[in-house]
């Protein structure tokens, strides 16, 4: 972390820091950081397998044709926007103050302890959602698979049973838990195929849409005009803001490549090279399969159609027969083996940020504690994983759609801390915007644009989701499941931090980390 | 960070730099069952202990993103273990504390001790083995099938034996095979470096093929026994202090079990003839007896002990291609 004293500095150590650093300037391979790096391709393949695009298409296709009807590859192109513009702010962060705490350490940084802790909490309210809804759609494609290669239609209504579902989910959850505790990797050239797998059949399937489409199989053909790319289309400006606010959640974990190998040696182009060549990759495919699958199945409310309610929340899982026939089992393959290795991928997330909550003070220390054995931060992943595992078997119960409500959440929250973390980026910059026209697009424009955005989406999606009709339609006490949801989370916050307050005041005082501004 | 500090490593090497150790450390119990070992045995025999935590490379993540914030937070982790672990030690002990990246534990530890020219890797074995014995834990299993540099396994509970115990007695286990030889110059340079006993230890009559006519096994075997042991006496340079005893029992477990063990005690096994030349590997034997084990194990590879990578000279054996077991 950035602001530690150095644990070495006692006299018995001089020896540990010299051997440690000395090595690292030697040059000799393997021993320092950066040594031994991920490179290009690899950091391409992370990126891919971090966003997961097969899962999160299937799981946010539906809800965004339901806000915007055809305009989906327009939406999907205009939320690349805010996504790049905070990711850039991100960036300049990350280069500054690295720290396994992102979000929380920068907003505690600039704004002080109460908007960093938010912005924690918010943080790991949003990669915990992901958990349950990924875990969630895992099952369905689980019992899918098994019923497609048995040849059994029955097995696949299996998962719509709340307890067979949720027993099974939480298997998913104890397995991912454990591959994260103990840090186990698949090794690079399996991750390779997986990915390659993965984008293959993502490809092979919009291909096939677009060709029974022709061959006048569809299920509603529906001709591509042009206005679908043009997001001034949209009818209202809810539907435009709750679109987008969904479109942020698909390139969410694409700023991952932006900030990787920021310290590797000679490869100052990586970075940048590799974000670039995944996005690029991400929105040819997203455009590829929503474009396809709007031709292939219209949004109408028909069986299959994408504004069908009963089919929104994880369009793949019922487009895929009718589509490929035989050869859907391979979409199940594409979007399990997509599930489970960003189930790991963003496990990390949480993980480190609540680490770094505790090694601040700001939770109980045991958030700190990391495994000596794998070195991964034991305790938070565990409680990570039991608060995912916590929120889907209630949410399971409570609503009967709900990978639609957390994915709209999940959306609301991103837009949360991402927000908070632009901002976070412009303030603490603010010495040094005029220094250079880098500067003042990195860290002034760029991320304050994106921010404005994102707060705009994040009330916007606060307000409309007040109403009982929003989203896939669950309510609570005649107020749409989705504000119900982001209240709890977003009270609960303030109610932790409340609590925290009184047990550790020192972090709120900014003892442990202080407020502070970038002045070169 | 970079200090421009001067290297440890540079005084490595020549002649006159101490006998340097290489402990495996992780701040667990397992660790700390190493660095006592570590530091028992550096104490008896004045070397310099290199306590090294190996950290896992970033180039081995391919689905996980590499974070540098999480990353600096280890490493401030592990120096602070490092750090805790040194102060637990006794002053006069000459050490020095490394972090190191790696891709796999074994890697960075071989890698360690070719750096500093170490003549022995100390780890923790333990991983709930029961009642203070040893299972081999995955890490020591890794180091063991690909060390060539000596590995010595601290049963779990060895950190409850101080250092100044020091080591009370070395057993070298011969079984029948080739190897013995290079097992006995292991244990003699032990021996004199410890300033300790030795005791020879025949695992004959129970290293034999299995199947064999339990009568005639015996036979051949006692016969056999006496007869390697009386061949490294006579092996033996004068002024070793040296005991002899022949192992007996229906199994090897049983065998172990049966014989006395001192409580500063360690004992020496020659890796097996299906390593490679001048690499470790647990035979099965060797393996049983580490699971009865109630002290320390040095696995020696099959040439000479502490020999460095390119400063391997022949192979003891030659391509035997009996089937039976042996010690090694």
């Amino acid at each position: 972390m950035t602001n530690q004293p150095d644990p070495t500095s006692s006299a018995p150590l001089t020896s540990a820091s010299a051997a440690v650093d000395a090595s690292e300037q030697g040059g000799i391979s393997k021993k320092g950081l950066s040594a031994g790096s991920v490179g290009l391709i690899g950091a391409i393949v992370i990126g891919i397998s971090c966003i997961a695009p097969a899962y999160t298409l299937t799981a946010a296709l539906g809800p965004t044709v339901s806000e915007v009807g055809v305009q989906v590859p327009a939406i999907i192109l205009v939320g690349f926007i805010p996504m790049l513009l905070v990711a850039l702010g991100y960036r300049e962060l990350n280069k500054r103050m690295p720290d396994s705490g992102t979000s929380f350490t920068w907003a505690t940084r600039a704004f002080g302890p109460w908007i960093g802790w938010m912005a924690g909490w918010g943080l790991v309210a949003a990669t915990i959602l992901v958990l349950s809804n990924l875990a969630g759609i895992a099952v369905d494609f689980l019992f899918l698979l098994i019923s497609q290669v048995s040849g059994n239609p029955e097995i696949a209504d299996i998962a719509t049973n709340p307890f067979i579902n949720v027993a099974v989910c939480l298997l998913f959850m104890l397995g991912a838990t454990w591959i994260s505790y103990r840090d186990m990797q698949t090794t690079q050239k399996l991750q390779y195929w997986l990915v390659g797998f993965q984008v293959a059949v993502l490809v092979t399937f919009s291909v096939a849409a677009l060709v029974e489409t022709a061959n006048g199989n569809a299920f509603d053909a529906t001709p591509i005009e042009l206005s679908w790319f043009n997001p001034f289309a949209v009818d209202s400006f809810s539907a435009f803001a709750a679109g987008l606010s969904l479109s942020i959640f698909i390139f969410w974990g694409w700023d991952v490549t932006l900030t990787m190998n920021e310290e590797t040696r000679g490869s100052d182009k990586t970075p940048g090279r590799a974000a670039t060549i995944t996005v690029v990759t991400i929105v040819v495919l997203y455009l590829l399969i929503s474009v396809s699958l709007i031709a292939f199945a219209g949004v109408g409310t028909g069986e299959y159609g994408l504004g069908n309610e009963d089919i929104q929340d994880n369009v793949f899982f019922h487009l895929a027969g009718p589509i490929l026939g035989p050869l859907a089992v391979l979409v199940s393959l594409a979007v399990l083996t997509s599930s489970a290795s960003s189930l790991q991928s963003t496990f990390v997330s949480p993980a480190r940020t609540l680490l770094a909550m505790g090694h601040y003070g700001a939770l109980p220390e045991k958030f700190a504690s990391v495994s000596p054995r794998f070195f991964t931060p034991g305790y938070a992943t565990i409680v990570s994983a039991i608060v995912a595992s916590v929120f889907y078997a209630v949410m399971r119960l409570l609503s009967e759609n709900v990978l639609w409500d957390t994915i709209t959440a999940l959306g609301m929250m991103i837009c949360f801390y991402y927000g908070i973390t632009a901002f976070a980026c412009v303030w603490f910059f603010r010495k040094v915007w005029w220094k250079s026209a880098r500067n003042v697009i990195y860290t002034l424009l760029a991320p304050l644009i994106g921010g404005v955005i994102l707060a705009v989406l994040f009330f916007t999606t606060l307000i409309d989701s007040m109403d009982p009709e929003y989203g896939s339609g669950s309510s609570v006490g005649g107020v749409g499941l989705v504000f119900v949801l982001g209240m709890v989370v977003l009270l609960g916050g303030v109610g932790v931090m409340l609590w925290q307050w009184r047990r550790r005041p020192a972090f709120f005082r900014g003892e442990t980390l202080s407020r502070a501004v970038a002045s070169e | 960070m970079n200090a421009g500090a001067p290297t440890t490593s540079a005084a490595s090497g020549t002649d006159a730099a101490p006998r340097r150790i290489v402990v495996g450390y992780t701040a667990n119990e397992s660790g700390a069952d190493a660095l006592a070992l570590a530091t028992r045995l550096a104490t008896a025999s004045e070397s310099q202990l290199d306590v090294v935590m190996v950290l896992p490379s970033e180039a081995r993540s391919s689905t996980v993103p590499t974070d540098v914030g999480y990353e600096r937070h280890l490493k401030a982790r592990s120096r602070a273990w490092l750090a805790e672990a040194s102060a637990g030690l006794d002053a006069d002990i000459a050490q020095s504390l490394h972090v190191r990246y790696a891709e796999s534990f074994a890697e960075g530890l071989i890698a360690a001790a070719h750096e500093f020219g170490a003549s022995l890797i100390v780890v923790g074995a333990a991983r709930g083995g029961l009642l203070g014995r040893s299972r081999i834990g995955s890490v020591a299993n890794e180091l063991l099938h690909s060390s060539d540099v000596p590995v010595a396994l601290a049963p779990s509970g060895s950190r409850e034996l101080a250092a100044s115990a020091g080591v009370s007695r070395v057993t070298a286990a011969l079984g029948s095979r080739p190897g013995a030889g290079v097992l006995l110059d292991a244990a003699v340079n032990l021996t004199k470096t410890l300033r300790a006993p030795l005791r020879l230890l025949s695992l004959v009559p129970i290293d034999l093929p299995s199947g064999m006519d339990e009568g005639l096994a015996e036979l051949t075997g006692t016969a056999h026994a006496d007869e390697v042991l009386a061949a490294a006496k006579r092996a033996l340079p004068a002024g070793i202090e040296t005991t002899a005893e022949v192992a007996t029992g229906d199994t090897i477990e049983a065998a172990v079990r049966s014989l006395s063990w001192h409580e500063g005690e360690i004992v020496l096994v020659a890796s097996s003839r299906l390593a490679m030349p001048s690499h470790l590997f647990l035979g099965s034997t060797a393996s049983k007896m580490l699971r009865e084990l109630p002290v320390p194990m040095i696995v020696v590879p099959r040439t000479t002990a502490g020999s460095r990578p390119g400063a391997g000279s022949h192979t003891g054996a030659g391509p035997r291609t009996t089937t039976g077991e042996s010690t090694s």
